[in-house]
């Protein structure tokens, strides 16, 4: 093995070479301000409202008292930063409008998410469990789930989370099937919403909203285009545009000043990068 | 600052997978240990609950529903493939779940996912002049992107440029989800801020 | 019996499922029905071995003390005090809704979390203008980045008394190329699902059931 040759010229560190060289612990140092410092010192930027929120918002708007609805849980604590705002705020809309709800979830980690969202909405508008709301839980195979529902909700789900029998709740007296419901959300993670359009929305009708990660949104808007899906809601943003369209100030538009300082930092970022590259290749070059 | 000790715990969790981010130490090594066990725990009490009880105790044994027990036997399949010499008999549970899933993926993806997606990108003709546009802007590419991935003839000739506007779009389309991804990532990393300097250490409002 | 006998079962129930999505007979929806109860029982119990898998393999990391074995034993742990509470308690009270909160979800987001770090790092030393295609997609990213934060609506030009403001930009490209985009591979996934599903209706595709098959 040839030895390290200490005597040879060390490459001249320009500015450039130094831009595109910067320790990630000071990237990563410079993310963390970018995210906490608008936290704890709100600028307060408005939020103006997208196509698809509002869409989101008249859907669940439009509905009367009395009406029932499903909602889906379809994510895990991981994404819960995200979502968390959006179901928050929908089950708010719901109660505050008296619709009625009937909670499930695709995944097993849902439960917990679930349960955590309906004890703090419910305790603030005073809905009993049982009468304004029930939560059926989790259910294997989604895929399979979501076609039994069409067919039967009572079937599918013999019992709620707690191993009480399903007919014994009022709201699913005279509600049995995708038909019976006037809305279903899915607030998702991942393609479960996309899922629920083709299963429940394309072989049964049922119409349908959704609130997606931002990494899922992009692949909505086909969706949202043929009215598969009937009005979403994308990341953070999505989240605090429909609290603005309710009128409850939630953890999404608090959110929105460290997410507008930390993208104008990862705009620089690329900048940075992008500048030392073409500067350092002009040299080379030269 | 919090008192309650579950937020002490949370905190001091949240803090321990952070450490990786200036390099791999125990202290980190241990929270993951600790959350794949805690997670696998979880989701074993709701596996059992949602698929042996509900879905079998229940309809089998206290409502009568005799036939529903076969789903249990070809479930229970399944631990044959714990064995080599056993594992074959897995097969039947496995075939019975993927070819059940692929007759009804044909006709609902083929209506849902491509149909009517296809219907929607015949451009409308009513509606603002950019509304049209917009609107044969899609059909274009759409049509240009579905010959960029059509791989059974070599792309030169008439098929090259409009190839490349199908890239066009395409590139358009995955710098929209790169945005989108960063605003997500930068989400998550706000949530855990909001729970460290507000439920935590109690700098921020709690909402 | 061990090769065709599986592609064989699996035939009629998948024809079933098929054929159930164009007649609403009686019969064939039953069996419709009666199939999708079994799936999602086997569903569930395939889960449930992919628990019992996890729990063989750290606890032969253990009895043979290969290396990180006493993380083996913090996971262990972590499981059986997770599902051992909830049958003592059950999973409303006590320990386990208390350890879904204050263990398993702050980490669970805090591990997701950590990408916001690296995507900015990544971002910053790999997304270079290296050709007119990457140009396109940083450019498109940019501006949907700026467009869809409330910083965005204060960057934009006015012509003629007009305002346009960013988001408007980032808006269109969502809806138009971004759509047109998403919609070209949806068509493609689409089309490649459903060939997928019929080489495995028809027994043609079966590497599913694993090696000899």
């Amino acid at each position: 093995m040839r030895e390290l040759d200490t005597s040879a010229p060390i490459a001249k560190r320009t500015i450039w070479t130094r831009l595109m060289a910067v320790d990630r612990r000071i990237i990563f140092l410079a993310v963390a301000l970018s995210v906490a410092l608008p936290l704890i010192y709100p600028i307060g930027l408005p939020v103006k409202t997208a196509n698809e929120s509002r869409a989101y918002f008249k859907e669940m708007d439009q509905l009367n008292a009395g009406d029932v609805i499903m909602f889906s849980f379809d994510y895990e604590p991981d994404t819960m930063a995200e979502l968390d705002p959006m179901s928050l705020t929908t089950w708010r809309h719901a109660f505050r409008k008296d619709l009625k709800i009937i909670a499930l979830t695709m995944y097993a980690g849902g439960t917990g998410v679930a349960e955590r969202i309906m004890r703090q909405v419910a305790g603030e508008y005073g809905k009993v469990y049982g009468e304004d709301y029930i939560f059926l839980g989790y259910n294997p195979d989604w895929s399979g789930t979501m076609l039994r529902l069409g067919e039967s909700i009572k079937a599918t789900y013999p019992t709620d989370q707690y191993g009480t029998p399903s007919e014994s709740f009022p709201i699913l007296q005279h509600v049995d099937r995708y038909g019976h419901i006037k809305l279903l959300v899915s607030v998702s993670a991942s393609a479960l919403s996309e899922y629920w359009a083709i299963w429940a929305g394309g072989k049964y009708g049922q119409r349908m909203i959704s609130g997606n990660t931002a990494v899922q949104a992009v692949l909505i808007y086909p969706y949202f285009q043929t009215d598969q899906i009937s009005g979403f809601l994308g990341g953070l943003k999505g989240a605090a545009e429909y609290e603005s369209l309710v009128g409850i100030k939630g953890e999404g538009t608090r959110g929105m000043d460290a997410q507008s300082t930390a993208h104008a930092l990862m705009v620089l970022f690329i900048l940075l990068g992008n500048v030392g590259y073409v500067m350092n290749r002009r040299r080379r070059t030269q | 600052m919090s008192v309650d000790p579950g937020v002490w715990i949370a905190a001091i969790l949240t803090l321990a997978i952070f450490s990786f981010l200036y390099k791999d130490n125990p202290v980190y090594k241990f929270a993951e240990h600790l959350l794949v066990g805690v997670s696998a725990g979880y989701y074993l009490t709701q596996y059992t609950f949602s698929a042996v009880y509900k879905k079998l105790i229940v309809p089998v044994f206290l409502n009568g529903e005799w036939i529903l027990i076969f789903g249990g036997l070809l479930g229970l399949l399944m631990f044959f493939r714990m064995n080599r010499k056993t594992e074959w008999i897995s097969r039947y549970a496995i075939a019975f779940y993927v070819v059940a899933w692929s007759g009804y993926v044909i006709p609902s993806i083929l209506q849902a996912r491509v149909l009517v997606q296809a219907q929607g990108t015949i451009p409308v003709t009513t509606g603002s002049i950019f509304s049209i546009i917009n609107a044969w802007l899609i059909m274009i590419g759409v049509l240009c992107i579905l010959i960029y991935f059509y791989f059974s003839m070599e792309h030169k000739g008439v098929l090259l440029p409009v190839s490349q506007v199908g890239i066009f779009f395409l590139m358009l389309g995955f710098g929209a989800s790169f945005g989108y991804t960063i605003m997500g990532r930068i989400t998550l990393l706000i949530g855990r801020f909001q729970f460290l300097m507000g439920d935590w250490l109690g700098i921020i409002e709690k909402l | 019996m061990k090769r065709t006998g599986p592609v064989i079962f699996g035939f009629l129930i998948g024809m079933v499922m098929l054929l159930q999505y164009f007649s609403p007979h009686p019969t064939l929806l039953s069996t419709y029905n009666l199939i999708l109860d079994w799936k999602q029982v086997v569903f569930g119990m395939t889960l449930i071995l992919g628990i019992v898998s996890l729990v063989r393999f750290h606890s032969t990391k253990i009895r043979r003390k290969q290396d990180g074995w006493l993380y083996s034993i913090v996971t262990l742990a972590g499981l059986v005090a997770m599902s051992g509470s909830s049958l003592v308690w059950g999973t409303e009270r006590g320990f386990y809704p208390w350890a879904f909160d204050n263990i398993q979800a702050p980490m669970q987001a805090t591990m997701f979390a950590l990408l916001a770090f690296y995507v900015a790092s990544a971002s910053y030393r790999a997304f270079r203008v290296r050709s007119l295609h990457a140009g396109l997609l940083l450019l498109a990213g940019v501006i949907v980045m700026l467009g869809r934060v409330p910083l965005g609506e204060l960057i934009g030009i006015t012509i003629k008394g007009q305002h346009y403001a960013l988001p408007q930009l980032s808006t269109w490209i969502l809806d138009v190329p971004n759509l047109a985009a998403k919609r070209g591979i949806l068509i493609g996934v689409g089309l490649g699902m459903v060939a997928t599903a019929l080489k495995i209706l028809l027994g043609i595709e079966r590497s599913y059931l694993g090696k000899g098959a």
